[in-house]
């Protein structure tokens, strides 16, 4: 699962410097999770979820301690933890200082959101939906990991 | 346009496995339907299965949610179905949540998104799940009227077919002009019956087509919702005619008194007390069949098939090599709540799939038994249209049933059913000589003569033997304590033509 957020997280850190060079890469793909679920499970059923997503990263993140899920299901507070997408920068280091590292807690969180997806719905489902949200990505089953881990 | 120049009305299929026959053929294109029943009634099923069965990306399929169940766990659910294809999500079948609008803004909002929506996406089918919830909120009955009333014409005009889903109460019926505007009225219970629970559906309203009347039972299996029609999947089906041909018991005696054998398409009732035989006699009529090339179905109520083959083989009757090829089904149909409709349905489709011109139900008590409570109420009239049913089709019946021995009666069933039979065989005990043997006769055969001899047999490795010649030297026989016609009591000698051995 983890493996899946990161190329989530990848493909959007791509796109952003072609397009929204401010918006950070975990920011713009949790928005387009929040788009694509809260058309179906509405906008209460998408912040349930993504609190639950929050609570079980941060476990993990400590970093995330500080981000809150609003009413309406957006994300505050993550420009503080997660300011750019680099995964490897600076990565050794901040892991011996225990930190988390840079663009590695949004990976979490996404991973998380994508584990609770996994759980509900199931494989086919959950694909079904990041499609849609990424109609131009593609996606190898193999990647989910069958919800096993996240 | 029909020759007439009638408008055709396009029949879509329900994906509900009987209810396409339930509602004529199909559900009317276009229309505007409700789907109403308390909660775990199966309505979201239903609307699923039509979903799933209709919705394609050119005309996809949109289901509005509105509170109630969170979709993220109605598909959980609903994915456990066979009938649930998740590669149709979402470009076929989009979910989308109403709930925010509902709870924050009025009906006008609502219906501008559902508008806009549909004008985005051009879908053949609407699904509101639920409608009741959608307009729970205090409105005025003008407002409410208004909605429903603008919602239906958009949903028409823009050709799609359409249902909401509400759990409405039997008696909103009068009074709620949802129920005026809809077009169909889908009604499902769920009504426990001592220890069963049955459910039931009606058809309660729907505009122009010829929807079958009554209560149909369904049952909601691993493959959705199942519906049995009260006409068994045969409307329209012209009885076939009547037959001249004769089905043997391949008991030589026997078919001679019936005239040559049962005539094909009849329905006989084999009648007797505990251990008579009924069973076995049963059993030699489908092994004949078997052996002249009529595939046969057994329908088992009290064992199950490989006992019910194993007791077969003990009479030196093979049914295992049948059941192998294809020829022979047991069914044994499971026990406490089923519907005679569910019941025939399993018949039929084994009928249908075997060419099977031989049925035996062994027995009526253990059928009955096999119902639901509320089933049993109705057993008589749902064995007349089980017969009426499986008999125009050209089916040959043979039902065995117990009866209450008594030295004093001579009853034919405990169903008061007799009426429904072709022809009738009496099986029964009788005391002679000390012994109690056993004595045959045929009551009544509907399509011709036969003989009206009682006939002693006995139950051997070879099934059911009929002994010697008719017994001439007795006066009531068929009361179980005969008289000798010489005014004694049973005599040792009565029998001595019919080459039965005499114990000492």
């Amino acid at each position: 699962m983890r493996d899946l957020a990161l190329r989530l997280l990848t493909y959007e850190a791509v796109a952003d410097k072609d397009s929204r060079p401010m918006e950070s890469a975990t920011l713009r793909a949790y928005e387009k999770l929040r788009q694509s679920l809260v058309s179906f499970a509405g906008a209460a059923g998408f912040q349930s979820l993504a609190s639950r997503a929050l609570v079980l990263a941060q476990t993990e993140a400590p970093g995330l301690c500080a981000v809150q899920v609003t009413v309406d299901g957006a994300l505050k507070g993550l420009g503080d933890v997660d300011p750019q997408t680099n995964m490897n920068k600076d990565q050794a280091g901040n892991q011996q200082a225990g930190e988390d590292p840079p663009g590695e807690a949004g990976a979490i969180l996404i991973a998380r959101i994508l584990g609770l997806l996994l759980t509900f719905l199931g494989e086919a489902l959950t694909l079904s939906l990041l499609r849609n949200a990424w109609p131009d990505a593609t996606f190898d089953d193999r990647n989910s990991g069958n919800g096993r881990r996240a | 346009m029909t020759t007439e120049g009638k408008v055709e009305i396009n029949k879509l299929p329900t994906g509900v496995p009987g209810l396409d026959e339930i509602v004529g053929g199909g559900l009317p294109e276009f229309s505007f339907n409700i789907i109403a029943g308390a909660p775990g009634s199966g309505k979201t099923t239903l609307a699923h299965q039509f979903v799933f069965a209709n919705a394609t990306p050119e005309r996809p399929a949109l289901y509005f949610t509105v509170l109630g169940e969170s979709s993220i766990k109605m598909l959980r659910y609903q994915q456990q179905y066979t009938f649930f294809d998740p590669a149709k999500l979402p470009g076929a079948i989009r979910f989308i949540n109403l709930s925010q609008v509902v709870l924050e803004q009025d009906l006008g909002a609502v219906l501008k998104e559902i508008t806009d929506e549909v004008e985005k996406a051009n879908p053949a089918v609407v699904v509101v799940d639920s409608f009741r919830t959608m307009v729970r909120k205090p409105q005025s009955d003008m407002e409410l009227q208004s909605f429903i009333q603008r919602l239906a014409l958009f949903l028409a005009s823009w050709q799609a077919t359409t249902f909401l889903i509400g759990e409405y109460a039997e008696d909103e019926l009068r009074d709620n002009p949802i129920f005026t505007v809809a077009d169909g009225l889908f009604w499902l219970r769920q009504t426990p019956e001592r220890n069963s629970i049955v459910r039931k559906l009606q058809i309660i309203k729907l505009r122009g087509q010829d929807s079958v009347p009554g209560l149909h039972t369904f049952r909601i299996t691993d493959a959705g919702v199942q519906a049995f029609s009260r006409t068994f999947g045969l409307t329209g089906h012209v009885k076939d005619p009547p037959s001249h041909r004769r089905l043997c018991f391949g008991i030589p005696e026997l078919d001679k008194m019936l005239g040559g054998g049962v005539r094909e398409g009849d329905s006989v009732l084999v009648a007797g007390s505990s251990g008579t035989g009924k069973s076995v006699l049963a059993t030699q009529f489908i092994a004949e069949g078997i052996r002249q090339g009529e595939p046969g179905i057994v329908a088992v109520f009290e064992e199950r098939p490989q006992a019910y083959a194993e007791r077969a083989s003990s009479l030196g009757l093979d049914l295992e090599t049948p059941r192998k090829d294809g020829k022979l089904k047991i069914l044994y149909l499971r026990p406490l709540d089923l519907s005679v409709d569910e019941t025939m349905h399993s018949i039929l489709d084994s009928v249908q799939k075997i060419g099977a011109k031989r049925l035996v139900i062994d027995s009526l008590a253990g059928f009955e038994m096999a119902l639901s409570p509320g089933f049993r109420a109705d057993f008589r009239e749902s064995l007349y249209r089980m017969i009426f049913a499986l008999t125009g089709i050209g089916v040959t019946i043979l039902s065995t049933v117990e009866v209450d021995e008594s030295f004093t009666e001579f009853p034919f069933s405990t169903y008061s059913i007799s009426f429904l039979t072709d022809d009738i065989i009496r099986l029964r005990y009788v005391s002679i000589d000390g012994q109690l043997r056993k004595i045959m006769v045929v009551i009544k055969m509907r399509g011709g003569n036969h003989a009206k001899d009682i006939r002693e047999y006995e139950i051997t490795s070879k099934g059911v033997v009929i002994l010697g010649k008719r017994l001439t030297n007795y006066q009531g026989l068929i009361s179980g304590i005969p008289k000798h016609s010489d005014g004694s009591g049973a005599q040792e000698d009565a029998l001595q033509d019919s080459g039965v051995e005499k114990n000492s």
